[in-house]
């Protein structure tokens, strides 16, 4: 490989081979083989069944897979090579693969597809996850169409998930990215989504791929400088998306991929819109959002507990991070038993500016101040659990609207304390 | 110069397509006849074709454009007489040039003599010379090869007050092979012009001899064993001449048309010839790779016949219906450009004459397994005239020169048997074969040229071939390989320059010869033979062990 490329010299002479294409779609992956082969059958299927004429390819990027991840990717391809005819396919379709050791980060896997989907002139661009079990060929057309058709430049999903799955999302990354950027993308850390060629070169030229925040969450990163950059943003409704069961320690790591690439951003950017500006539509094919109301088990005791241990633990490091007003709030509200607790989205709201302010000012190590912010998203996890326990649809949708709003209401309150003037 | 003898003779042929109406008027009648063909034949020599593929020539109230013969034994009087097809036979063969004609065995016109004895009633000794019924429910679910015009194979007589079959047009009732008679006398028609002299025949429409219920009516046995018979008498009377297959089938229904090697002696290639062009398009050598591999293998004495572009339309009947929908979104925009399941339109129109798309496709032609077959015009890049009718747009005046009627006739323009290519890109003014003698460069030079480098080598008319799938799927490479001598051909089907690396481990230590300049390319090593190769190049390399 030369030297400051990121393209293998294998991988590039897999790309002359494809050359230029109209479709590229990413499938960043880890030790994925469980669950791949199906994901890249299903783009394969839909690339052929709602985009035959179009030049595509299905694009690998591994992390260092032990396993048989980029076997089953690559022989997904349509070639003359294989025995027999694909009477459903016009033309070849390479999927190729490539691996790089050097980060298990998937900032390295999107910065590839970016770097291959320039090169390759792919005007619509896409990535889908390994871990999207329930994709079917009709999410390919679904998150591919509005670029082509529309001239959207980024698509971003819309899933059904279950009312307890996803709340990382619907507790703070999606009602802080509404409030900042006044754009309801409902998946501001999408798993899947697709992209125009102009903004896969858009992404490419930015100076950001070595940042920290990037290698861990470029998603949000791609969302949030799309609406910056001022690209056209649509979302798509693609369907039940399954609740993925994370041990705890994927929790940190999660908060890291999105809060802390919203907040990094946040420093590029802010202020983004001014206080009092609405949040604007953005249009979205299909549902608006969906709820599935099936009963999850939640071991709602455990969170509380790992709220108040993890208050009392990280006492000093709050400290820093929190105003004392908030922290003596928080402090206040663990002492209360545990049916009686409530987080209230006030004092969430107040929390999460505060800890985007400090990570602005470096208070302490940025990931230190990430890793502070879990115990307490899991106090308000178990409130959003406890309150929504018996809640329909409408009124969890109601709950996270409030919760908006709440996030909006108190934005002066993050240009006040931006700077540490207050 | 006299006829080499070889009995494979049609494999190492290169057919030009002619019909004689449209290539020379020497009597300025405005209809082109076989004095006027013969009058061409020093072009066609030049050209470097080696046989001649002859259009129905025959007597014929030409509904469809002679296939519809009302006499299988004369010649219309249009294009002159038997002794001047005579002549121009013998003025052909003088020049080293074989004829092979049309032979329509599977129907006549309604004009012929025999179906107007045949319809005269019921018990004339004719009457089942030619398929009837009392209803037209026989033989349902037969499809329909006309779509545009027919609604069924069957046709009501008021004559007899019975239907009769017909494949094609209404007027083409289908002759009876279920009767020995027909098939003797059809024999009796071939020794006819056997006896003559010509070299072979081109069998229309022969999937569809024979009828039998609850078949599809194409391919069946008992039409094979018709032709098996034709193809002993053939042998046993006539040995070294040729049968040719008109049977527009997959490849696999075509296969049974060579028997062993007891049947036809070239078939058509039909599903080939759209999957050139759509591999163009999608600049992508799957559409022919694949069909290449479906094709089954033939005996050795047997032969495809490849062609690009005919007197019908860019047939679209051996391609699947995403196929079809893309080959006429990109290549018939314009309605009117479609006919029937196909496209009537000429080489360059379809190629915008784009003149490297036009050397690329020629060099395909030319390299990929069989013989092929060039369609008059298209040598200089005739264009076509979607607005006359039926397929008579690519069936206009050959093109000779810039002066009166482009130097096809004599005769006032408006009687022309076909208006002339006018307009300013396809006109007689801007494409003919005179101004484009003058210049080294021009299609026709270059055509001489790549015919006299494909007659070079028997590689290309007998050589086995092998893929090399190289990774850049844009590019399209096999070796040929005949005894110890072998070609590699690399075809770029991209609008833009495209690197390639060929895996030439097997011919390790060979030298490449570029055969049009002879030039010497870097001996093969171990490592993949990288090539670099501009929109739409083609190379044609001999390997050479020195």
């Amino acid at each position: 490989m030369a030297e400051g490329s990121i393209l293998t010299d294998d991988f590039l002479r897999e790309l002359m081979n494809v050359g230029e294409v109209d479709i590229l779609i990413g499938v960043p992956t880890l030790n994925d083989a469980a669950t791949v082969g199906q994901v890249v059958q299903c783009t394969r299927a839909g690339l052929l069944k709602y985009f035959p004429r179009q030049r595509s390819v299905i694009v690998n990027v591994d992390g260092g897979s032990r396993d048989s991840t980029q076997d089953l990717v690559r022989a997904a391809s349509i070639s003359d090579l294989a025995q027999g005819t694909n009477p459903s396919a016009l033309r070849t379709l390479h999927c190729i693969s490539t691996s790089h050791e050097r980060s298990t980060e998937n900032g390295m896997g999107l910065h590839t597809i970016v770097a291959a989907a320039d090169l390759v002139r792919a005007t619509i661009c896409g990535v889908v996850s390994p871990d999207s079990v329930s994709i079917e060929p009709e999410w390919i057309e679904r998150l591919l169409r509005p670029v082509s058709r529309d001239n959207f430049d980024m698509v971003t999903p819309i899933y059904r998930r279950n009312k307890f799955d996803g709340l990382l999302v619907r507790n703070l990354v999606y009602p802080m990215t509404r409030a900042l950027y006044c754009k309801p993308v409902r998946e501001p850390h999408p798993a899947d989504f697709a992209f125009s060629g102009r903004l896969a070169s858009f992404f490419l030229e930015q100076d950001i791929w070595s940042q920290p925040a990037i290698q861990n969450g470029a998603e949000t990163y791609f969302v949030i400088s799309a609406i910056t950059g001022g690209f056209r943003l649509t979302q798509s409704f693609l369907g039940p998306r399954p609740r993925v069961d994370h041990s705890s320690g994927d929790l940190v790591q999660a908060l890291r991929q999105s809060v802390g690439v919203l907040f990094w951003a946040l420093g590029k950017n802010f202020p983004v819109c001014p206080a009092n500006s609405a949040t604007e539509k953005i249009t979205a094919t299909g549902a608006d959002g969906e709820l599935s109301m099936e009963h999850v088990r939640v071991n709602r005791k455990r969170l509380h507990q790992m709220f108040v241990h993890g208050l009392e633990e990280l006492n000093p490091v709050l400290n820093s991070i929190l105003s004392s007003a908030t922290l003596a709030e928080l402090n206040q509200a663990a002492t209360a038993a545990e049916d009686s607790f409530r987080y209230s989205d006030e004092l969430w709201v107040r929390t999460v500016y505060e800890f985007a302010a400090a990570y602005h000012q470096e208070v302490i190590s940025p990931d230190h101040i990430i890793q502070a912010l879990a115990p307490l998203y899991r106090g308000k996890t178990y409130t959003f659990l406890v309150e929504n326990r018996d809640s329909s649809a409408v009124d969890v949708e109601k709950n996270v609207e409030n919760l908006c709003l709440t996030f909006e209401r108190l934005k002066p309150y993050l240009l006040e304390i931006w700077d540490g003037r207050k | 110069m006299a006829l080499p003898q070889d009995p494979l003779w049609y494999k190492d042929a290169i057919i030009y397509q002619v019909h004689v109406r449209t290539f020379y008027d020497s009597n300025g009648d405005g209809i082109g006849e076989f004095r006027g063909l013969a009058q061409k034949l020093d072009y066609l020599q030049e050209l470097g074709i080696t046989a001649i593929w002859l259009m129905p020539f025959f007597p014929s109230p030409l509904r469809d454009d002679g296939y519809d013969i009302a006499d299988y034994r004369s010649v219309h009087s249009s294009y002159g007489t038997l002794d001047d097809f005579k002549l121009f036979l013998e003025a052909a063969h003088q020049r080293g040039i074989r004829v092979i004609i049309e032979m329509v065995l599977n129907h006549t016109s309604d004009q012929h003599p025999w179906f107007q004895e045949s319809r005269s009633s019921r018990d004339n000794p004719r009457r089942d010379w030619y398929v009837w019924s009392e209803t037209d429910t026989k033989y349902r679910g037969v499809r329909i090869i006309f779509t545009d015009t027919e609604l069924s194979n069957w046709a009501w007589d008021p004559v007899s007050k019975e239907y009769y079959w017909h494949r094609f047009f209404n007027h083409q009732p289908d002759l009876n092979y279920d009767n020995p008679a027909v098939r003797e006398e059809m024999w009796d028609v071939m020794k006819f012009w056997l006896d003559m002299g010509v070299d072979g025949f081109r069998l229309d429409a022969v999937p569809y001899l024979v009828e039998r219920e609850g078949t599809s009516c194409e391919n069946l046995p008992e039409t094979h064993a018709v032709l098996k018979e034709l193809r002993a008498k053939l042998d046993r009377d006539f040995p070294g001449r040729m049968l040719l297959a008109e049977a527009n089938q997959w490849p696999a229904d075509l296969r049974p048309y060579f028997g062993n090697a007891d049947e036809f002696h070239m078939a058509f290639h039909f599903p080939l010839m759209p999957r050139m062009f759509m591999g163009l398009k999608l600049e992508d050598r799957k559409p022919i790779t694949e069909i290449l591999q479906q094709t089954p293998s033939i005996p050795d004495a047997c032969q495809w016949c490849l062609f690009l572009r005919n007197h019908d339309e860019l047939t679209l009947e051996m391609v699947t219906d995403m196929e079809r929908d893309y080959m006429y979104d990109e290549y018939a925009k314009d309605k009117s450009m479609r006919l029937n399941v196909g496209i009537r339109r000429r080489l360059a129109p379809l190629l915008d004459n784009d003149r490297r798309r036009i050397e690329l496709m020629n060099g395909l032609l030319l390299s990929l397994p069989g013989t092929p077959i060039i369609y008059y015009g298209d040598e200089i890049g005739m264009g076509d005239n979607v607005n006359l009718g039926d397929r008579n747009g690519v069936r206009t005046p050959m093109q000779w020169d810039g002066g009166w009627n482009g130097g096809f006739s004599s005769a006032d323009p408006e009687s022309l048997y076909s208006p002339i290519m006018l307009n300013p890109v396809y006109g007689y003014q801007a494409v003919n074969v005179h101004s484009q003698k003058r210049f080294d460069h021009s299609l026709l030079s270059w055509m001489k040229r790549i015919l006299r480098v494909r007659k070079s080598m028997p590689v290309f008319g007998r050589g086995s071939m092998e893929f090399l799938y190289p990774a850049n799927h844009r590019v399209l490479a096999y070796v040929r390989e005949l005894g110890k001598e072998r070609i590699l051909a690399v075809n770029n089907l991209s609008s833009s320059a495209q690197v390639v690396e060929l895996d030439l481990q097997r011919y390790k230590g060979d030298i490449l010869i570029e055969m049009f300049g002879k030039n010497i390319f870097p001996r093969v090593t171990d490592r993949p033979y990288l090539l670099t190769m501009g929109p739409y190049q083609f190379y044609w390399f001999r390997l050479r062990k020195i």
